[in-house]
């Protein structure tokens, strides 16, 4: 069972959520924006998976954020502030050495931002939100998921059989590669008869007819309409001070931000807020569970 | 009035030489249980599909359906979709979706049902048929008779007023096949619905119905209540015969005037005979070679490091020329135990020879001469026809060519060398998968649920086919659920129970001392002749105290 | 599965275009003059728009049940397959299969099947932003082994010029999608020298995944198609 309360919120609000976000560390190159993010995220990470897991994921992502970091002023010669010549002659400047070290963080924050939306976003929540736009497509999807163990175990018993009547092939991989395509082409005669059998069960369910609904067990309470009021409030206000330029940052070609005035700290506190989401409504509900059992 | 009603309807598939069905008429009453029994490939199926449109098969038909007095084929299919619920063969080849809630909406969300209606329709059905607990559930994470409750659920939730049941249990143990028999029969006391049913498992399926209907080669030839049926089929010495409750067989076959039905009326009809305890003679035990073909001797395996042990001490031995059962519940280990003495996982304790050599790891069936029959025959097939499939195998093994002939006539495959393997009814792949697995010259035979699905006709040829094999020298392990196979054809059998072997014994000493796992003819006169196993057995000793 | 009618081709036709070379412009556009990441979300925007009109269509359609199931099976093998061989780098089935699908069905379900077996399969492999470049890379190969190669009498085609495309197809059309998709969410500024840089060190891997298409196609076409028309004709599937 999901421990993550943010988890069991509403399938369109866990969605929303990954969409706001993502889309304004990934459009909005300000070190304090892609720092909220990417600190968010690390601790988003931390309720869903554990601190261990926020250790693995860093160490994924580490390399890679060196990497990007290093790769910009090494390619990259705008801006003014030099501050010293390679081999080749080339600058590296100030300006580019910023702006790799932010976009590598930004890089980050987005992809641990996909490491939280893989275990928030289960197969399933996809299956309902396109239910409603492309039903068939969601069918299919879900058939899928279901066709994918069964042919898993299918060509491991195939497997078996075929292996317990003929040699060993011991290390020569053309054997192998026979046996692997002699096993998927059995596996897939069998899924083809299993499919036709399974559709005249889909007719049988009255398949095809007109007007055709999709249940849900996801339903749109009242404190979904709530969150994700408060979740589209916090982005609207972030969208604001980004396009009234109040959270502005320039890079090229010298360094030039505005000074803070109350609509960009709104704006910061109103990105935070939106990022920390999940993880503050984890503290609501360990808070009132605390509550909850002292008093019982 | 009649719920379904046939007419002289006879129907011919495309390009087939002689009907499907010939002239059937068949009137089933409302709220009655009807059993549709008869050999496979005698036209049940077909029959049944001509009670939905949108399942009927396509060919040349004459005559008439009708179903609550109207033309089938008028009925529109919205209303047939939710009047008329069918329930197939295989559980997993009717689940559409992923998840157990989705799949009980199935149905609802064809006819466009809403939100509420579904909720409510969804809840009552998962709650009736005992699905609460796996609702949120992956559907692959269920037992096979949870799906198949699943599949009759998901077409309940439309109410139907008919409900069509084509060998739904074939594929189930037979704690799970009762279970689903009862809840049918359930619906059919509770809620008056109509229920047709086909079946193979009669012992438990007969004394439920009302009337029984019995097919032969397209064409009904009985039709009439349970006790009668059993009566006429005796009389007219028809195959089907062999098929029915031990109980019948009794009291028809020592000419009693009730005919019993369920154990519990044959064990009383057997002790108002007033006859004395006795036990029956011993078979002479077979000649056992001394040294074991194959064996495992306290294997201990799990499938992950943390998870517990499947198999906790398990040991087993396989001599030359014996036929071993092995039952046991499901999550026993004993599809664990067939793995590991297949070479496909390596026990972490305790150790496997095969040939008197000591297998280490895991290791080819092939090379140790081990046959694998897996429940599902159509593992094994790779080729287009059955010849090739033969040839293909013989070709691994020396002079294996020469004995394509030998295993064509012992298999009796002869007729089908050049179909496609995958086209074959049910045992003839059977047939087809131990030639092919006989043309490696294997010395152990391991067949996993070998009886699943079978009529009682082709059980009795494999197990006339399974002595024969065992005649030959080869040692034959059955992994099944199968009691009344076990009672019959093997000389022993042992009980698995948590991943351990706890008892094996020769067979008619096995079930003699068994309450759960024995047979029908045991539980029915365990009290009298305590070690009698087989019906036969029985009237035989009836018959003998009645002479002296 | 089969193309009817004047106005589902031209839809066909659009949402090709679309994908073929919208997009492509827009990576241009967005190298040569917009100088941060508005391109990305633009050219993203761009591929899910792209597919839309394929989804559109299929939802129209109301295809049978068989045709799903059938369809359903195909993109669930090829998943399998591509999880089957998560230990080899790049040398994958799944682009074989989709091709298949495409032959046997028709462009419109080649596609769907592209597309389905990429996204179902990152929830093995974990999705990411390279998810809608891979549906869009493995959909379009899909469709394009459709609109060849498939005939409504279920004719096998010729393996050689099948192989031809397969192998071209995976290394120029998926090759290009994928590595432009790598520099536009690992680079911070992109740049035609950033591109070229890509295709360069993309190119061995995009070789052996060309090589795997080939000889999957090679073994695994004919026999596929072969099983698929099988069931075609036994079960009146498809007419």
């Amino acid at each position: 069972m999901h421990r993550d309360a943010f988890y069991s919120v509403h399938p369109a609000v866990n969605m929303a959520f990954f969409i706001f976000v993502m889309l304004i560390t990934c459009l909005v190159l300000h070190p304090v924006i892609v720092g909220i993010s990417l600190v968010s995220a690390c601790a988003y990470t931390v309720v869903l998976k554990g601190r261990k897991a926020l250790v693995f994921d860093l160490c994924l992502v580490l390399p890679f954020i060196i990497i990007v970091a290093l790769m910009n002023p090494l390619f990259n010669h705008e801006g003014v502030t030099v501050l010293f010549y390679l081999w080749n002659g080339n600058a590296v400047t100030k300006e580019a050495v910023l702006y790799g070290l932010v976009s590598a963080c930004m890089f980050a924050a987005l992809i641990m931002w996909f490491y939280c939306l893989n275990s928030v976003m289960t197969a399933d929540k996809y299956v309902y939100l396109f239910g409603r736009a492309i039903p068939t497509l969601s069918l299919v999807f879900s058939m899928v998921l279901r066709f994918v163990p069964r042919i898993f175990k299918r060509i491991s018993l195939v497997s078996r059989a075929q292996r317990s009547i003929a040699p060993p092939m011991g290390k020569s991989a053309v054997k192998a590669a026979r046996h692997g395509m002699s096993v998927l082409s059995v596996t897939v005669t069998w899924a083809l008869e299993s499919a036709v059998n399974i559709s005249d069960s889909m007719r049988s369910r009255g398949y095809g007819l007109k007007g055709r609904t999709s249940f849900s067990i996801f339903r749109f309470e009242k404190r979904d309409a709530v969150m994700g009021s408060l979740l589209l409030l916090a982005f609207a206000l972030s969208v604001w001070a980004v396009a009234a330029k109040r959270i502005y940052f320039r890079f090229y070609p010298s360094i030039k931000t505005v000074p803070a005035d109350a609509l960009c700290v709104i704006g910061f506190i109103a990105f935070a807020l939106l990022c920390l989401a999940p993880v503050l409504v984890n503290l609501k509900e360990n808070i009132l569970w605390r509550l909850l059992k002292s008093k019982i | 009035m009649a719920s379904v009603k046939i007419e002289d309807l006879t129907f011919t598939y495309p390009n087939a030489a002689s009907p499907a069905l010939e002239n059937i008429s068949l009137e089933v009453g409302e709220g009655e249980f009807m059993l549709v029994i008869g050999p496979s490939g005698c036209g049940k199926s077909t029959l049944l599909r001509h009670m939905k449109s949108v399942l009927t098969p396509h060919g040349e038909r004459k005559g008439r359906v009708l179903v609550s007095g109207r033309e089938l084929d008028s009925i529109p299919q919205r209303e047939q979709t939710a009047d008329i619920g069918f329930v197939f063969q295989h559980p997993d080849d009717q689940i559409v979706t992923d998840k157990v809630w989705h799949e009980l909406a199935f149905a609802l969300e064809s006819l466009g049902a809403e939100q509420g209606r579904m909720r409510l329709k969804v809840a009552e059905m998962a709650g009736y048929f005992g699905l609460e607990k796996v609702f949120y559930n992956e559907v692959s994470e269920l037992s096979g008779g949870q799906k198949q409750l699943l599949n009759l659920a998901s077409v309940m939730t439309l109410s139907p007023r008919i409900l069509v049941l084509d060998e739904p249990t074939s594929q189930l143990d037979p704690i799970a096949a009762f279970d689903f028999l009862t809840t049918v029969k359930k619906l059919n006391t509770e809620l008056g619905i109509t229920v047709i049913l086909s079946e193979h498992r009669l012992e438990e399926a007969m004394p439920f119905a009302d009337r029984v209907t019995v097919m032969e080669s397209g064409r009904i030839t009985v039709c009439d209540a349970p006790r009668r049926a059993a009566e006429i089929l005796y009389r007219s010495g028809s195959k089907m015969y062999y098929a029915m409750p031990a109980a019948a067989k009794l009291s028809l076959e020592l000419g009693l005037d009730e005919t019993a039905l369920t154990v519990n009326e044959g064990r009383r009809l057997l002790l108002s005979m007033g006859l004395p305890k006795r036990r029956l003679p011993d078979k002479p035990a077979k000649a056992r070679a001394a040294e074991p073909v194959l064996s495992a001797k306290e294997v201990y395996f799990r499938y992950e490091k943390d998870s517990p042990d499947v198999l906790k001490a398990a040991s087993v031995e396989l001599r030359p020329g014996e036929i071993m059962g092995l039952v046991g519940g499901n999550g026993a280990g004993k599809s664990t135990l067939l793995s590991v003495l297949c070479g496909e996982r390596a026990p972490y304790r305790g150790r496997v020879c095969a040939e008197g050599k000591r297998m280490k790891g895991r290791f080819s069936a092939f090379d140790a001469h081990i046959g694998l029959l897996d429940q599902d025959p159509r593992t094994l097939f790779s080729s287009d026809t059955v010849r090739e499939e033969l040839e293909k195998a013989a070709s691994h093994r020396e002079n294996a060519g020469e004995r394509i002939d030998d295993v064509v006539r012992l298999m009796d495959i002869g007729g089908l060398m050049d179909r496609n393997p995958f086209d074959l009814s049910g045992g003839e792949q059977q047939r087809t998968a131990i030639a092919i697995i006989l043309l490696t010259r294997p010395k152990v035979l391991l067949m996993d649920e070998p009886t699943k699905g079978m009529d009682a006709g082709v059980k009795r040829a494999l197990g006339h086919r399974l002595t024969a094999l065992a005649n030959e020298g080869i040692a034959i392990l059955l992994v099944t659920h199968d009691t009344e196979f076990c009672a019959e054809y093997a000389d022993s059998v042992g009980l698995m129970f948590d991943g351990g072997v706890i008892a094996r014994a020769e067979t008619r000493e096995f079930f003699s001392r068994n309450t759960f796992y024995t047979t029908a003819a045991n539980r029915i006169a365990g009290e009298v002749f305590e070690n009698a196993i087989l019906i036969d057995e029985v009237t035989e000793a009836v018959r003998g105290t009645n002479r002296e | 599965m089969e193309q009817t009618g004047n106005k589902s081709r031209l839809r066909l036709i659009l949402s090709l275009v679309t994908a073929g070379i919208v997009v492509p412009a827009v990576i241009a556009l967005g190298v040569s003059v917009w100088d941060d990441r508005r391109f990305y979300i633009v050219s993203l925007l761009i591929i899910v728009a792209s597919m839309v009109p394929m989804a559109l269509r299929f939802e129209r359609r109301r295809p049978a049940a068989r045709e799903l199931v059938v369809l359903a099976a195909m993109i669930a093998i090829g998943v399998a397959a591509r999880a089957a061989f998560y230990m080899v780098p790049q040398f994958k089935p799944a682009v074989a299969i989709a091709i298949v699908t495409g032959v046997a069905f028709g462009a419109e379900s080649g596609f769907i099947a592209g597309a389905m077996i990429a996204f179902v399969s990152n929830f093995i492999f974990g999705q990411g932003a390279w998810t809608p470049w891979q549906m869009e890379a493995m959909g379009l190969l899909g469709l394009l082994g459709g609109l060849i190669f498939h005939r409504r009498d279920g004719a096998l085609p010729k393996l050689l010029p099948l192989c031809i495309f397969g192998g071209l197809g995976t290394l120029v059309i998926y090759g290009l999608i994928m590595d432009t998709s790598t520099v536009f969410t690992t680079q911070s500024s992109v740049s035609w020298e950033l591109l070229a840089a890509a295709y360069a060190s993309g190119f061995v891997f995009n070789v052996i995944h060309a090589a795997a298409t080939v000889f999957f196609l090679l073994i695994l076409a004919r026999p596929l198609l072969k099983k698929l028309n099988r069931v075609r004709v036994k079960y009146g599937l498809l007419e």
